[in-house]
């Protein structure tokens, strides 16, 4: 029977170094067995419980979109000692992962229609996947916005993607750092300030990921431009350990981040006293 | 219905030991608790309730989830003989099924195989739950608060009364029918033991405080969410845990890996929301600092939360965190002050 | 009990301090629960007799820290125990003395419920009343007098000082210091066993504990933010309930609590499982008596044991 706590093994292909402290890292993953690739299908929005075997798991978004066959994409930033360990892995090495676990952004809805999609920092990563995927599948979607916003260029994460993607035309970038730097010729301002200024439509539906404090003061911003709370998406995080609902811990109100999460509405956050 | 001598105990815990492993109540230290057994000159005789409870047959305290090694990923899944608990009393026999809800059909989606909890169904397949009247409830007992009581049969298997020197059984599930006609060491009931049973029940009902009407809890606590009552309530909680552990219904749990890169094991083992710890980030960030917070989340889980997701309280009114709880924060006076609370003041 | 209501509420009334932690009657006979008082007029809620367990100086740490910003003096009503484990906090530099007022009260030892258990037969108590040197308790059908002794904690039967050694005010008589005789009679008879029955001993008893931490998070004196337990970086001892790493917990807990542990029998009555943790806890304050001569939490100004070096403590474990 389907024991979701066992780990899939998985290969470090690559290891991309993301910005200039050494605490942010790309992970490129490949299948060990080929069932396993066969069984994993996922949606951009889903997430993974990263397993180090005598270390222990942390939950990661996944970067890559399920268009781009072979590779499971994550980047993990150093904080404690499960991604320490991680960043001591090396090409080659051997890890675990579980899932793809949780909800996914409403792609349904998506289709048709203008989306604006908002990050800040290293939460960039889900929201790599939706637009790779949306990309990928260009003619069924409306307008594809991204705002973008990072301490100074450096602290990009994808820049790779990025160039490509603003030299595209069926996709609008606003890449914006937060103070002055040498070099920098594209907007500077935070990004609820930057969010308010490049003329938004109210009609999209709006996918937006960062630290919590951008949340906190992009979410009004938008509101009073007039988006409708069930049009706005975004993703929470907490402590999870389980990742079926099972442990407790990743419990918000009544909902379960790893069950009901990690995507949730504005309007179903609305309801959920525990939230903010 | 059907009856057995006292005297015949021990025949029947014979017959159910060949097909089953059998747990019952035995003298732990100075304490009780549901233990395996091999005969019936093991079990407690007390007519109280355990202390300790028994989710520990089928969620063990710690148990292993994998082991790995150069090879590979082995996982250790039970496969005992299945098990078979005697003398659960009907607020144990509850919270054994909402657990159950819980581990086999996380949110009442049985489509969802991943949503499944291998180890526990493994344990739990094909249990066999006798489910005892309880005669003797203590003071702290409430179960009567939950559309239950002393004599409830619901989520029995088979039901047994205990008259003082008989033991009256009934087939409740089809499980529990079946056993029963394949036993056939029995007698059958008269129409004096249903006067004794009827007489018990009166007894036992006596004992216990009237209910509490609780229809308005889950709503009243959606209320008075954000309000300050949860600092009078939370004020003498010191956040030590003895409630989870000892509660037959809190299943909350941490998963830990043991060992080093080549060789080890990751086992889960019980864990407590009012820790301090339980939802502290690798960031530094912890939403429930407070203790407030802490002892609010464990009030809402068990009467709102819960139930807006399984449609029943996580709580079976046993009463041992009543007993246990070393600053005599008692949960009743808890619910009752809540629903008492009046915002407007 | 009047005495000490009155009191209470004569200091808050004259606002000499804003929050009062006290005793008042539990929901359950045999115990009593904490209660926080800021009115003069919830003052009569106060009690003191053989119900009052809780050690209530552990409200000045832990989460609880924040009553010291909250408020600006605090009331506690104290045991003798209880009071030595301000009194290590201020030594500890974990409460400042002027922002706590002391009331002591003159502590007769405390019920331990598991005793009266045994005494009814297991039978429950639904009430209990004291007379004289005697217990009556009354449960359903029964009614029987026990000599207090017999249902009196352990620790409260081996108590050196009921009376609190530091205070502002003291309500009723002071009992002084009693001269026990043999106070640490459950190590002698320890380290009378063979090894092998020590080990016996040992393995029983820990191999029941569920690590539900019970007994760390009611300690007084155990205040740390992050307990050894909960590091996994290094991995200091195992989480599962085996009993090797049971007891390697319980060890290493009581050595953090040398020349701390005031022995005021609150891990005891918290353990849900009732393991006999008082022969390890004993043996350490035995230790910390006969090397260092230091008792915990009796002099307010004296250095904690452990942070500090005396000139003539004995240094043969060096020069052989």
């Amino acid at each position: 029977m389907c024991n979701t706590y066992i780990p899939i093994s998985m290969k470090i292909e690559r290891i991309i170094n993301e910005d200039p402290d050494k605490t942010l890292r790309t992970y490129d993953l490949s299948f060990v067995n080929k069932e396993d690739e066969i069984k994993f299908k996922y949606m951009p929005g889903q997430f993974c419980e990263f397993s180090i075997l005598g270390k222990g798991e942390s939950p990661f978004g996944i970067a890559s979109s399920p268009t781009e066959e072979g590779i499971i994409k994550f980047t993990i930033s150093r904080t404690g000692s499960v991604t320490q360990e991680i960043h001591y892995l090396q090409e080659g090495d051997i890890v675990g992962i579980r899932g793809p676990l949780g909800n996914w952004y409403p792609d349904e809805k998506l289709r048709g229609n203008d989306t604006v999609i908002i990050g800040g920092g290293f939460a960039f990563t889900t929201l790599r996947s939706m637009i790779v995927y949306m990309l990928d599948h260009r003619d069924e979607y409306g307008k594809i916005t991204v705002i973008y916003g990072a301490r100074s260029p450096e602290f990009f994460i994808f820049k790779d993607e990025l160039k490509e993607w603003e030299a595209r035309e069926d996709i609008t970038l606003h890449l914006t750092i937060d103070k002055p730097y040498p070099g920098w010729d594209k907007l500077i301002g935070f990004v609820p300030a930057v969010t308010k200024e490049v003329g938004l439509d109210p009609s999209a539906y709006v996918l937006v990921c960062g630290p919590p404090i951008m949340i906190k003061y992009t979410l009004p911003v938008l509101s009073e431009i007039g988006f409708e709370d069930s049009k706005i998406f975004t993703s929470l995080e907490r402590r999870m350990k389980c990742g079926i609902g099972k442990c407790g811990r990743c419990g918000i109100g009544s909902k379960y981040i790893c069950i009901d999460g990690p995507v949730f509405s504005l309007q179903e956050l609305k309801k959920i006293p525990e939230s903010f | 219905m059907i009856k057995i001598k006292h005297e015949q105990l021990p025949a029947l815990i014979d017959f159910l030991s060949e097909k089953y492993q059998v747990y019952a109540p035995v003298q732990y230290g100075k304490e009780t608790a549901f233990k395996k057994i091999s005969s019936a000159s093991e079990i407690n005789k007390s007519k109280y309730n355990t202390s300790l409870n028994p989710k520990e047959i089928f969620f063990p305290q710690s148990e292993v989830m994998f082991t790995y090694d150069k090879e590979g990923i082995k996982t250790p899944l039970p496969k005992d003989k299945p098990i078979a608990v005697w003398g659960l009393k009907t607020c144990d026999t509850k919270s054994i099924r909402i657990l159950d809800e819980v581990f086999s059909n996380a949110y009442q989606m049985p489509e969802k195989e991943m949503y499944k909890d291998p180890y526990w169904i493994a344990r739990y397949k094909n249990c066999l739950l006798f489910s005892s009247a309880c005669n003797e409830p203590l003071s702290t007992c409430f179960c009567n608060w939950f559309d239950s009581g002393p004599f409830d049969k619901t989520g029995s298997d088979v039901y047994v009364i205990d008259t003082g020197n008989e033991y009256i059984m009934e087939g409740i599930s089809d499980s529990g029918k079946a056993f029963l006609e394949n036993y056939k060491a029995v007698e059958q009931v008269t129409p004096e033991d249903q006067t004794k049973i009827d007489e018990l029940k009166k007894k036992a009902k006596s004992y216990m405080q009237p209910p509490v009407e609780l229809a308005g809890l889950k709503d009243k606590l959606q209320d008075i969410w954000d309000d300050p009552i949860w600092d009078e309530v939370s004020a003498k909680c010191i956040n030590c845990g003895a409630c989870a552990y000892i509660c037959p219904t809190c299943h909350c749990f941490d998963v830990s890996d043991e060992g080093k890169e080549d060789k080890g094991k990751r086992v889960r083992l019980w864990d407590c929301c009012m820790f301090q710890l339980f939802t502290k980030e690798a960031s530094g960030h912890n939403p429930r600092e407070l203790s407030r917070n802490r002892v609010r989340q464990r009030v809402m889980h068990k009467y709102n939360y819960f139930v807006e997701n399984y449609h029943e309280f996580l709580c079976t009114g046993c009463g041992r965190c009543v007993q246990v709880c070393p600053v005599n924060l008692d949960i009743r006076r808890v619910i009752q002050k809540i629903l008492d609370y009046d915002k407007a003041k | 009990m009047k005495e000490l209501q009155n009191k209470v509420k004569q200091l808050l009334n004259d606002k000499e301090i804003d929050l009062v932690i006290g005793w008042s009657k539990g929901s359950l006979p045999l115990v009593s629960t904490p209660v926080f008082i800021t009115e003069a007029e919830q003052s009569d809620q106060l009690i003191f007799d053989h119900t009052c367990r809780n050690n209530l100086a552990t409200y000045l740490t832990k989460d609880r820290k924040r009553l010291g910003k909250e408020y600006n003096k605090i009331g506690i009503v104290v045991k003798g125990c209880d009071a030595r484990s301000i009194v290590l906090y201020v030594t500890e530099n974990q409460v400042k003395r002027d922002k706590v007022v002391i009331i002591g009260v003159p502590c007769q030892g405390i019920f331990e419920s598991r005793k009266i258990i045994d005494a009814t037969g297991g039978r429950e108590v639904l009430e209990q009343k004291i007379d004289g040197d005697q217990v009556i308790l009354k449960g359903r059908g029964f009614e029987i007098k026990v000599s207090r002794d017999k249902v009196l904690r352990d620790c409260c039967l081996s108590c050196r000082y009921p009376d609190a050694p530091e205070y502002d005010y003291f309500i009723g008589e002071h009992r002084g210091e009693i001269d026990v005789k043999d106070e640490f009679k459950l190590v002698d008879d320890f380290e009378k066993k063979s090894s092998a029955e020590r080990w016996q001993f040992i393995t029983e008893e820990y191999s029941k504990c569920i690590r539900c931490y019970a007994c760390r998070n009611v300690c007084p004196s155990c205040y740390c933010n992050y307990c050894f337990v909960d590091n996994n970086d290094p991995q200091w001892v195992g989480k599962t309930p085996e009993v090797t790493d049971n007891i390697i917990f319980h060890l290493i807990r009581n050595l953090h609590l040398a020349g701390r542990c005031v022995d005021c029998g609150a891990c005891v009555s918290a353990c849900p499982v009732n393991i006999d943790l008082r022969p390890l806890n004993k043996k350490v304050e035995k230790e910390m008596k006969e090397r260092f001569g230091y008792t915990a939490g009796l002099d307010i100004n004296e250095k904690p044991a452990m942070a500090s070096h005396r000139e003539n403590e004995k240094q043969d474990f060096i020069m052989g």
